[in-house]
């Protein structure tokens, strides 16, 4: 538990100096916002986005930066698992997007005056799974390409598509029908309406099924697909 | 007492054998040399040593224990510098000894590590940021933060200037007063002779011979250790 703890700080200590990350997890978000013009209904999506600039855009060419450059390797001869690195860079993503979240909704609802969640209790439950999914996600890429620059390419590569086509960056009432549709198969898609029914106090736990149903299948995957050098 | 015994290690990837029917034993609180030529099998020891590779035949015991199955166990006692490794580019350096002494049971105090190892002055400072030789310093400084009882040093001091090789040599030698187990892979035969009891000469997937310095300057009737590698590499052609 003391590694772990140590492990984690190290990462979210690593992630705050990585400007980028701050960039995109916080700046970013924000400016959204204000260019919206402080729209609610924009919010829910945006903390599924932080989340995945954070779980896909970031994490899989860091961790395959870490095989790459042998810190995984050095770490494997400690008394700790490389597992927990893993545990760890989940846990410091997780709080890296909640903290660029929550600092997101405390603006909307303290200078735009955008309606508090209906629901909190599932709104956290919903970015707690959809944060955990991408990152399951953004380690099945980092199981699957091996060099740095190429899971940083890939990662990116389904990103993007993804937070525009799932309703996340842009309303999927404003895509067109057969991108709508695309949509239909994202992963992400389900995560955005898990977050924009919490908010709006309508949660089912349908939505919520799915993306831990899509968790399991992805940590399997990358699970197995994963080398350590 | 031994601690490590290696008996006819066998390691291949694919067609390669890497690993050909290695033994050797490394008594407790021995610093113990291994040289040969790139590929003679230096590293893929090492690496059955520390439990990060799996021998394909032959046994390992290191302080008694199977490495392949215990690793994590044995990890608590025993140093490792791998050849290459390194640290995330942002980390700093007093963290970086910090995080490392967490994950050991029995750790030393890491800011003593720290001012031993001559790292006070960068503790502060970014790994990414560091020069070739205070990376190794610390590499070497992070191999020692769990207290271990064996030590293994790929590589020593690759990348170090001379002034900075002979202080890494006085702090091997601390080491061997304390009653440290150490192995030490390394190129240079200058660091080999100032340093080891013994020393194993690999070639070729074998070792050749196994010795003190001046056993194996007398059996090839050589002047050096440098020379006595050359004439038993070399006839191993």
């Amino acid at each position: 538990m003391k590694a772990f703890t140590a492990l984690t700080a190290a990462e979210l200590r690593l992630l705050s100096r990585d400007p980028a990350s701050l960039f995109f997890m916080v700046a970013f978000p924000l400016m959204l916002l204000v260019l919206k013009r402080g729209d609610g209904g924009a919010v829910p999506g945006y903390l599924a986005m932080i989340a995945t600039i954070g779980g896909m855009g970031a994490l899989p060419g860091l961790l395959a930066s870490y095989r790459e450059r042998k810190v995984l390797k050095r770490l494997a001869t400690t008394p700790i698992s490389p597992v927990l690195l893993l545990g760890a860079q989940l846990v410091a993503q997780v709080a890296a997007g909640l903290a660029g979240s929550v600092l997101l909704v405390v603006v909307a609802i303290a200078v735009f005056g955008v309606r508090a969640p209906g629901d909190v209790l599932m709104l956290a439950a919903a970015f707690l799974l959809c944060s955990v999914m991408v990152c399951a996600l953004g380690f099945m890429i980092a199981a699957v390409v091996r060099n740095t620059r190429g899971a940083s390419l890939i990662g990116m590569l389904v990103m993007f598509p993804m937070i525009f086509l799932s309703g996340a960056a842009v309303p999927r009432k404003a895509l067109p029908g057969s991108l709508r549709q695309i949509g239909d198969f994202l992963p992400l898609t389900p995560a955005v309406k898990a977050l924009g029914d919490a908010w709006s106090g309508t949660a089912a736990s349908f939505p919520l099924l799915i993306l831990a149903g899509i968790i399991v299948v992805a940590t399997a995957a990358g699970a197995a697909l994963f080398r350590w050098e | 007492m031994e601690a490590i015994e290696v008996t006819d290690l066998r390691k291949a990837y694919g067609d390669t054998r890497a690993v050909d029917g290695v033994t050797f034993t490394v008594r407790a609180g021995e610093t113990f040399g291994i040289v040969g030529h790139n590929g003679a099998g230096k590293t893929t020891t090492v690496e059955c040593l520390i439990g990060l590779r799996r021998a394909d035949a032959g046994t390992v015991r290191v302080l008694g224990e199977d490495p392949a199955r215990r690793r994590r166990a044995l990890a608590h006692r025993l140093g490792v510098q791998l050849q290459d490794s390194s640290l995330p580019e942002r980390i700093k350096v007093g963290e970086a000894l910090r995080m490392f002494g967490s994950f050991y049971r029995n750790a030393a105090d890491w800011r003593r590590v720290m001012e031993r190892w001559g790292l006070r002055p960068l503790a502060r400072k970014a790994f990414g940021d560091l020069s070739g030789g205070q990376k190794q310093r610390l590499m070497l400084a992070l191999a020692l933060v769990g207290d271990p009882e064996v030590v293994v040093l790929d590589e020593l001091t690759t990348g170090l200037d001379p002034i900075a090789r002979r202080e890494t040599w006085r702090l091997i030698g601390d080491l061997k007063t304390a009653g440290t187990t150490v192995v030490l892979v390394s190129h240079y035969f200058d660091e080999i002779e100032a340093l080891c009891d013994r020393v194993a000469v690999f070639a070729h997937g074998r070792v050749e011979a196994t010795g003190t310095t001046g056993e194996l300057i007398a059996r090839t009737g050589t002047a050096s250790l440098e020379e006595a590698y050359l004439a038993l590499e070399g006839a191993d052609r």
